[in-house]
Formats: C-alpha cells, sequence, structure tokens
C-alpha cells in the first residue's frame, strides 16, 4: 500500500504536512548557521530566508489544523520516501565556499520533491477532503519552485565554483 | 506521563544549546547532534538528568551544543569520566560521544573495559575514519590503503578495528549501527541505546566532508541489516564478519549484570579495614 493510500484522514495528512515544513524551515536555519560560522553570510542570508518562508508555510498549515488533533508520530515512523521529509535538504549537499545559486538549487530539489509528495497524495489518498488539500498544497509548492526559478536567474554560478578552494583544508607540512 | 504528551512537553530544540557548531557544512555530526536531541525529546528525559560526556576531537564538541550536562574531557579519556560519574551518580542517564580516534585508539583501553564493565551509559562513536581535528590523519578505522594523508602517504598497511566486533568481544551488551544520513533512524537506536540496561554502543557512521570527502557517497552504500536483533555472540560475531560495514541497525542486545560500584565481588578490604577501627 503506498503511502498515499495509507493518508485516510485530515489528521494525519495535516500531521505530516506540518512536520514537513516544521522540519524544512529547521534544516534551512540548521544550514544557515552553518553558513554564518563558516563566514558566507550571503548564503547564510539566503536559507535564512528560506527557513522563513517554510516557517510561514508551516504557520499556515497550523492554522487550518486549529481545533483538530494532530496526531503524534516519532520522527523515525514518518513513511517518508527519503530519510527525512521531502523538503528536508540532505546536510551532506553543502559546503562552505557554496553560493546563493547552489543553495536556491538545493531549495528547488525540496520543493520538487514536496511538490511530488503532495501531488501523490492528491491522486491516492481514499479521502476526498485530504485529496482536494494535497491539491492545493501542491499547487503552492509549484509556486514555490517557479519563484525559486526566477531568483535562480539572478544567480547563475555553475558547480565547478564551489569546487574550486583557494585556501584548501590539508595537512601541515 | 505516556511518550506521546511526552514528546509534546519537549522538543529537540529544547536540548540544543545557543552555540552555533563550528563542524564543517556538511558533515554527520550535526545529524548525530540531530538524532541524540530527537531521542531524548522523545523519551522525555528531564534536561538536568541527562549527561553527555565527551573527549577531544571534532565531534567531541558536541557536548557544548546540547543544554544537558557536558563535560568536554580530556583526549581519549571520555569513558573514564563517564564512569566516574556514573558511578557518583547513578540516577542520571549517562551519554558518552566521540571519534574514532578519541574511543579506538588513545581511548582505545577505557573502550574495552568499558564494555565488559557493563555500567548504564550509552557510547557513541562518530566514525569518520580519519582524525579530523587535526587536518586528516589515519586513525584506528582507516583503511590500510587509504594514502591521502602526508604522515602515511602509503597509507597505514595495518588492519582497521571492527569497532562492533570489538565491542563484542570485550563485552558490551548493546550494540548498534548507524548513519548521520538517516537521523531518524540513528534518533530510533540511540532511544534503543538509552533505554537498555547496561552499557550500549552505537557506532555513528559520520562522513568527513573535508578530509574524506568520497564518504559523501556512503549514502548509496548503507543499508539496513536484514536480520533481527541477535542475543547470542556467537550468531552476532558472524554477522558482524560478514559484513561490509555499512549495514545499520541494532546488531546485538542481551540482559547482563550491570556493574555499580559495592556490586563487584568482595575484595576483603572491609575485613581489613576494620581490623584498624579502635
Amino acid at each position: 500500500m503506498s503511502l498515499a493510500e495509507k493518508i485516510s484522514d485530515l489528521d494525519t495528512f495535516l500531521t505530516y504536512s506540518v512536520v514537513l515544513e516544521e522540519e524544512a524551515a529547521d534544516r534551512h536555519d540548521e544550514l544557515a548557521d552553518m553558513m554564518e560560522v563558516h563566514n558566507n553570510p550571503e548564503v547564510a542570508a539566503t536559507f535564512r530566508k528560506l527557513a522563513h518562508y517554510s516557517r510561514l508555510h508551516a504557520r499556515e498549515i497550523r492554522d487550518r489544523s486549529s481545533g483538530r488533533s494532530l496526531r503524534v508520530i516519532a520522527p523515525w515512523d514518518f513513511e517518508w520516501e527519503g530519510m527525512e521529509g521531502p523538503e528536508t535538504g540532505d546536510i551532506s549537499d553543502v559546503n562552505y565556499l557554496m553560493s546563493t545559486g547552489h543553495a536556491l538549487k538545493i531549495a528547488m530539489g525540496n520543493e520538487q520533491r514536496a511538490h511530488d509528495f503532495y501531488f501523490e497524495i492528491s491522486k491516492g489518498s481514499p479521502d476526498p477532503a485530504v485529496r482536494a488539500l494535497a491539491a492545493e498544497f501542491a499547487e503552492e509548492e509549484k509556486e514555490h519552485l517557479e519563484l525559486l526559478e526566477k531568483w535562480l536567474e539572478k544567480h547563475p554560478e555553475s558547480d565547478e565554483d564551489m569546487r574550486w578552494d583557494p585556501d584548501p583544508a590539508h595537512m601541515p607540512e | 506521563m505516556d511518550q506521546a504528551a511526552q514528546q509534546i512537553a519537549l522538543t529537540p530544540k529544547d536540548f540544543k544549546s545557543a552555540l552555533k557548531p563550528v563542524w564543517c557544512p556538511g558533515c554527520g555530526d550535526f545529524a548525530v547532534l540531530n538524532a541524540i536531541t530527537k531521542a531524548l525529546a522523545f523519551m522525555g528525559l528531564p534536561r538536568e538528568e541527562v549527561a553527555l560526556i565527551s573527549g577531544i576531537g571534532c565531534s567531541s564538541r558536541i557536548a557544548a551544543y546540547t543544554s544537558v550536562y557536558g563535560f568536554h574531557g580530556v583526549h581519549g579519556r571520555a569513558l573514564a569520566l563517564a564512569s566516574g560519574l556514573k558511578a557518583a551518580r547513578g540516577d542520571l542517564t549517562v551519554l558518552v560521544a566521540g571519534g574514532d580516534g578519541d574511543g579506538l585508539s588513545i581511548g582505545g583501553n577505557h573502550f574495552i573495559h568499558a564494555c565488559r564493565r557493563n555500567m548504564d551509559m550509552t557510547y557513541i562513536i562518530m566514525d569518520n575514519e580519519v582524525y579530523g581535528m587535526t587536518k586528516g590523519q589515519a586513525s584506528p578505522t582507516t583503511a590500510p590503503d587509504w594514502a591521502d594523508s602526508k604522515l602515511t602517504p602509503h597509507g597505514t598497511g595495518i588492519r582497521p578495528f571492527q569497532p562492533a566486533g570489538l565491542a563484542l568481544t570485550a563485552g558490551a551488551s548493546f550494540i548498534a549501527r548507524g548513519f548521520t544520513g538517516d537521523p531518524n533512524g540513528l534518533a530510533k537506536i540511540l532511544v534503543a541505546a538509552i533505554g537498555h540496561k547496561g552499557f550500549s554502543f552505537v557506532q555513528a557512521l559520520s562522513p568527513c566532508p573535508t578530509f574524506r570527502p568520497e564518504q559523501m557517497l556512503w549514502k548509496h552504500h548503507v543499508k539496513a541489516f536484514d536480520q533481527e536483533i541477535s542475543s547470542n555472540p556467537v550468531e552476532a560475531a558472524q554477522r558482524i564478519q560478514a559484513d561490509d560495514g555499512m549495514s545499520t541497525g541494532i546488531i546485538y542486545q542481551n540482559e547482563r549484570p550491570v556493574f555499580r560500584p559495592g556490586t563487584g565481588v568482595d575484595n576483603g578490604m572491609g575485613s581489613i579495614e576494620s581490623e584498624f577501627t579502635i
């Protein structure tokens, strides 16, 4: 049985949605912290902004959940397709030399996976109310993706930029 | 309070300090921190009843990044410190963390004796197969042909330790391996390890993006053990030997008497000392 088929009530769907967004916000903040500590303020600011947007989205979902009983699910019991929520960026994808363009590409991957997650549920959940709300969220994620695409146009850095380190870390002579 | 209510009471963020980690961006140690804080939040442990003891090295900085009691100790001596703490304050939940060099080289002797002593604590080795803080030298878990360090330009040529096998031989009563690319899976293992009565050992495969960038590919090789937890040491040993070191899950768990000061064999000192009493 697919996850979409298992999400058969609004409370479970909202629980997944809130956790998806809040984990994404926390991860963006974590990545922003990493960049601040490593003196990459531009990328830090980008991740911080992305955290802000994820948090706004999470708050919106929490508001819509008002009066409902969100489930309490242990972090490891969420049946995400990957090892973490679909909008949670992978820590191993970042580097202290990364640029805003790289950060935006990571964010776009996150938004794409979030869109796919909601889209699958909008097609596969047995509950019509879940399907409708999931379709709405999928559409929102698509809009985020389009906004990120426009933002990225202003940052045409190549992946090669991140690999060139003028002061590489290595063992002292 | 049931587990669900406890989870609401404390969040993982409550277990983090205000300090921002100085680990390299991309380091697996961030995920260990996340896994520990998620595990503690899930278990609903009061912060003042938990202590995290560490040694020296990149990973050992972790004690400062949590809001529980912490002690950033001496190189290789985290388990000695933690054993002292547990002896004095048996009521505390004691976690110990450090790297593969700290725990298996400088602290190797403490490690094997902590395993056999079986005090009730959880030891996490954040294994990146390299000394990172000193800029990339081979550690006891480094493959013999790793030649990227200037100290060992042709590799060490020495067979690496298998931390899980070493722990089993030395008598650890709980042995598991997790991966930082799966912080939720690692948190689940930590909940079981902390809940275990006795010495629990968790090897966390934690890639080093700076000195071992090839480890960033571990996420494509790690898989879950396809067998149930074993309580049979022979079976567990076979499982560890047959594995490539990239399988995750709880490998071995058994009940064994937990060492507490005063519960060992009477060394006769009491009767000798009583002779001095006037």
